[in-house]
């Protein structure tokens, strides 16, 4: 009944139900699968309002999905469904070079944009690790960041306005001038739990003049998280400002080759892009910082080949650490970033008590850390071991001030510990605007809020 | 209701919620007031018995300088906050008019959009995090104090810019960043014909300006000599460097452009840009109405042209500043006495908004202000906005009338 009023309404090719296409979508980069009823593939913002206009009148729920490379379940239904892909909406619409921006489709790839506006001698920011598949109305459901959000800030930074549609299936648009309230701010980052975006006018900005890439080593992540603060607080934000451990550079270097010290137990990857006359006295500045916080080697890419080869390596160590264990856990928990080494500490003590490995590599110029869990999944008893150990290392980040994601979102994974960050009150007032967008939690059911955080319950 | 209008000023959050909490049962109507520097943008609150002013709560409630965060009470002035910031070299780029009497909470609450945004982004990407009173009493938080976070909805991106209709911020939470090491300002004649081109090097200029304007008139508050095409108002930021070769490259630009020889402003150049930055606000008694159109940088220089050529055409006065960076068109219209100025300004009014539909009022205090319309066509998804005051506010107690579409 469902597949067939979908197929109705879009054409039976965009429309699958067979099992083994179903099991495709019933995956993302989490450690659950769950299986939809049915998967579209919609070509236009109408095709996307024909679609919620059938879920809702046979009372289904719709999970959008871009790439599925999000970590915390947000792409994958909750029970039974339909999934809805972008596929096939994966169009840079317009360029408006001279004002900077472009109009894009959900399902662009992120890095495909800023190959496309390249020759306009432009870019697109916000840089996800998985910027190769993830796609831009993926970054935008969860408000993606990467390791230039630093200077250049993260998703939500670069969305001017959005088209959607709402859950009585009518499109709608924000505003371009900023007029009202920023519907487009509140709805970047609501992963998918209040419409369905189908374009976007994302910022664009023009590419530096000048870019400069280091690699400082350090004995210990202490002594490199130190460097990490001074750098900082001499009033230098580089552009990136990214930190491995000695487990993850030697990972990482047995992977990429790409020239990593194995023996440092710590690693600080920094990029500075601005403007050529600045870069001596800054490169000069970070070294001595640095050296002064006990660094012991310091490099300079010199090409932008050698510079691509860091990045590449950085981006892929999350991959790489396939090579230590069969499965991994990634975490996303941000702290103020002063309290860095206090966090890596909790981090250490956590792996040790649960008989853990533990590596990080994160963007430590936002103290956004990455502790990534090795383990087996065949081994309950390790299992059991990397839930317990994350959950330590949430409460850690939330009593040290921080939060317990920084950029990859609350999904299924951490619903149930919101209410460690927020109070009712807190969390009342995101469920008020959930009344207005979704009041029939028909949009990506059973994410962000807690179990039972439905109403009655938060409610006076 | 009736009765005199109260005014309060309540010295804690707490206090400041069950305030509204008690004035929402027994059905008065709250106004908010900051320093009252933006009261020029949007309408009065209709019928108000209760105005709730948050200039008591003006405390700094943390500099963690070393993590370039502050958490900062509502009522404090721009001018407190940026001096409190100054001790460690760090800013926020705010950029509101009267910044000693304008605060943090009213500037963020006005959805206030500075000229230095193109260049250190826009003032909302700055908050990381607050804390609001809504109309039932409740406080609540949103955000945190880390720099990068996506734990459930941004519920202050709602609340920057929703102009107390929403409910009051009682507290902001915002990044800072390192102050730039030193700026310079530039004064620019421009020669007949010169205009359109020196705009066009402006925006492509790879030192970007931190600020850049093509202005006509206010001379009185700004300063400077409008030559045939007005005069330009440059602000450079950065290192010593940096700024030594943006002086060349600004010299070299203008100089094809035809605009001569440029005048220097090393010392004083922060608060020359801040002089221009007050003209937005600026009003001539009550014969003054100051509009803002906020579109693409591409076409302010048109804009800015259609305003004046209608403010020449029902013989008003027009003063204009065009944010060349950004594209904001600002044009005050006036007239030599009061009652000439009301006769025309509705029509104006009227004819304007048929050439540029977004053009808001953001400054003049007149009679027949309130048959105006202050905020320009309504925003899309006026009724998403609608509802969410519905729900936020569901007795219409907080700013009713205030904010776009009547809200």
């Amino acid at each position: 009944m469902l597949a067939e009023r979908l197929a109705d309404a879009l054409g039976a090719d965009a429309v699958k139900t067979a099992p083994e296409d179903l099991a495709v979508y019933s995956f993302d980069a989490y450690s659950e699968s769950r299986a939809p009823s049915a998967v579209v593939l919609p070509a236009s913002a109408r095709d996307v309002a024909a679609v919620v206009r059938i879920a809702r009148e046979c009372d289904e729920p719709i999970v959008a999905r871009g790439a599925g490379t999000g970590l915390c379940g947000g792409a994958i239904p909750s029970a039974g469904g339909i999934v809805l892909s972008f596929a096939r909406m994966n169009r840079l619409l317009e360029l408006d070079a001279r004002n900077r921006r472009a109009r894009v489709q959900p399902g662009l790839i992120n890095l495909d944009l800023s190959k496309k506006v390249a020759s306009a001698g432009l870019f697109y920011a916000p840089d996800p690790s998985s910027q190769k598949a993830c796609t831009i109305g993926g970054n935008i459901g969860t408000n993606a960041g990467g390791p230039h959000c630093l200077t250049y800030g993260t998703t939500v930074n670069h969305v001017l306005a959005l088209e959607c549609v709402d859950e009585r299936g009518e499109i709608f648009t924000t505003a371009l001038d900023d007029s009202g309230y920023d519907l487009t701010g509140a709805l970047v980052g609501s992963e998918g739990t209040l419409c369905i975006v189908t374009s976007a006018w994302v910022r664009l900005l023009r590419q530096p003049e000048a870019t400069r890439v280091w690699v400082a080593t350090f004995g210990d992540v202490e002594a490199a998280s130190e460097a990490v603060s001074a750098i900082v607080g001499h009033g230098i934000v580089p552009t990136a400002l990214e930190m491995m451990d000695g487990l993850m550079i030697r990972t990482v270097e047995a992977a990429f080759h790409s020239g990593f010290p194995v023996d440092a137990e710590a690693l600080l990857l920094i990029e500075n892009a601005g403007f050529e006359d600045d870069m001596d006295a800054c490169e000069h500045a970070i070294e001595r910082i640095c050296r002064e916080s006990g660094g012991l080697t310091w490099r300079t890419a010199r090409s932008q080949a050698e510079r691509d080869a860091l990045w590449a390596a950085r981006k892929g160590a999350f991959g790489a650490a396939g090579r230590i264990a069969p499965n991994t856990y990634l975490q996303d928990v941000v702290v103020p970033r002063t309290k860095l080494p206090q966090m890596l500490k909790l981090v250490g003590d956590a792996a040790a008590a649960h008989d853990l490995t533990i590596g990080n590599v994160f963007h430590a110029g936002d103290g956004n850390l990455h502790p990534l869990i090795m383990y087996d999944k065949r081994d309950k008893r390790q299992v059991a071991a990397v839930v317990e150990a994350g959950n330590v290392i949430l409460s850690a980040a939330v009593d040290l001030g921080g939060t317990i994601s920084g950029e990859h979102g609350i999904g299924f994974e951490k619903r149930d510990t919101l209410a460690r960050v927020f109070n009712d009150a807190d969390i009342d007032t995101m469920l008020r605007v959930r009344d207005v967008f979704d009041n029939s939690r028909h949009f990506n059911p059973d994410k962000i809020f807690p179990r039972g955080a439905s109403c009655a319950e938060l409610r006076p | 209701m009736t009765g005199e209008i109260e005014r309060l000023a309540p010295a804690t959050p707490e206090e400041l919620a069950a305030l509204l909490a008690s004035c929402d049962r027994n059905g008065r109507v709250v106004a908010i007031e900051g320093g009252g520097t933006l009261d020029g943008i949007g309408l009065p609150a209709s019928s108000t018995d209760t105005i709730v002013s948050t200039l008591k709560l003006k405390r700094m409630i943390a500099h963690e300088h070393t993590d370039l965060t502050a958490s900062v009470q509502s009522g404090m002035t721009l001018h407190a906050f940026s001096t409190a910031l100054a001790k460690y070299d760090q800013f926020v780029p705010l950029d509101a008019p009267l910044h000693k009497r304008a605060t943090v909470g009213g500037t963020l609450a006005s959805g206030w959009a500075g000229p230095r945004r193109h260049l250190y982004g826009r003032t909302r990407d700055y908050v990381i995090g607050s804390r609001i009173a809504l109309a039932d009493g409740t406080l609540a938080n949103a955000g945190g104090m880390v720099v990068k976070n996506v734990t459930g909805y941004d519920m202050s991106k709602l609340y920057v810019g929703s102009c107390g209709t929403l409910g009051v911020l009682v507290s902001i939470n915002l990044k800072t960043l390192p102050a730039p090491k030193a700026a310079r300002a530039f004064h620019h004649p421009l020669p007949l014909n010169s205009r359109g081109r020196a705009i066009a090097q402006l925006q492509t200029m790879t030192a970007t300006p931190a600020a850049a304007f093509w202005i006509e008139g206010f001379a009185k508050e700004i300063g400077g000599n409008d030559a045939d095409d007005g005069r330009l108002f440059v602000l450079m930021e950065g290192s010593p460097a940096l700024l030594d070769r943006a002086t060349r490259d600004l010299r070299s630009g203008l100089g094809k452009a035809g605009v001569p020889e440029t005048h220097v402003i090393d010392a004083g150049a922060s608060i020359a840009f801040e002089r221009a930055v007050d003209a937005y606000v600026a009003t001539i008694d009550d014969r003054s109405a100051t509009y803002r159109s906020i579109g693409d940088p591409s076409s302010v220089e048109e804009r800015v042209l259609t305003m004046r050529a209608l403010a020449h055409r029902f013989e008003l006065r027009a003063d204009s500043i065009a944010d060349v960076m950004n594209g904001d068109a600002v044009v005050r219209v006036s007239d030599v006495d009061a009652r000439s100025f009301v006769a025309k300004i509705e029509i104006f009014d009227d004819a304007l908004h048929d050439d540029i539909p977004n053009a808001q009022v953001i400054a003049g205090s007149f009679p027949g202000r309130a048959n105006l319309n202050v905020w320009g066509a309504p925003p899309p998804a006026i009724e998403k906005m609608r509802a969410l005051k519905l729900r936020f506010d569901p007795k219409g107690t907080l700013n009713p009338g205030r904010f776009v579409g009547g809200i």
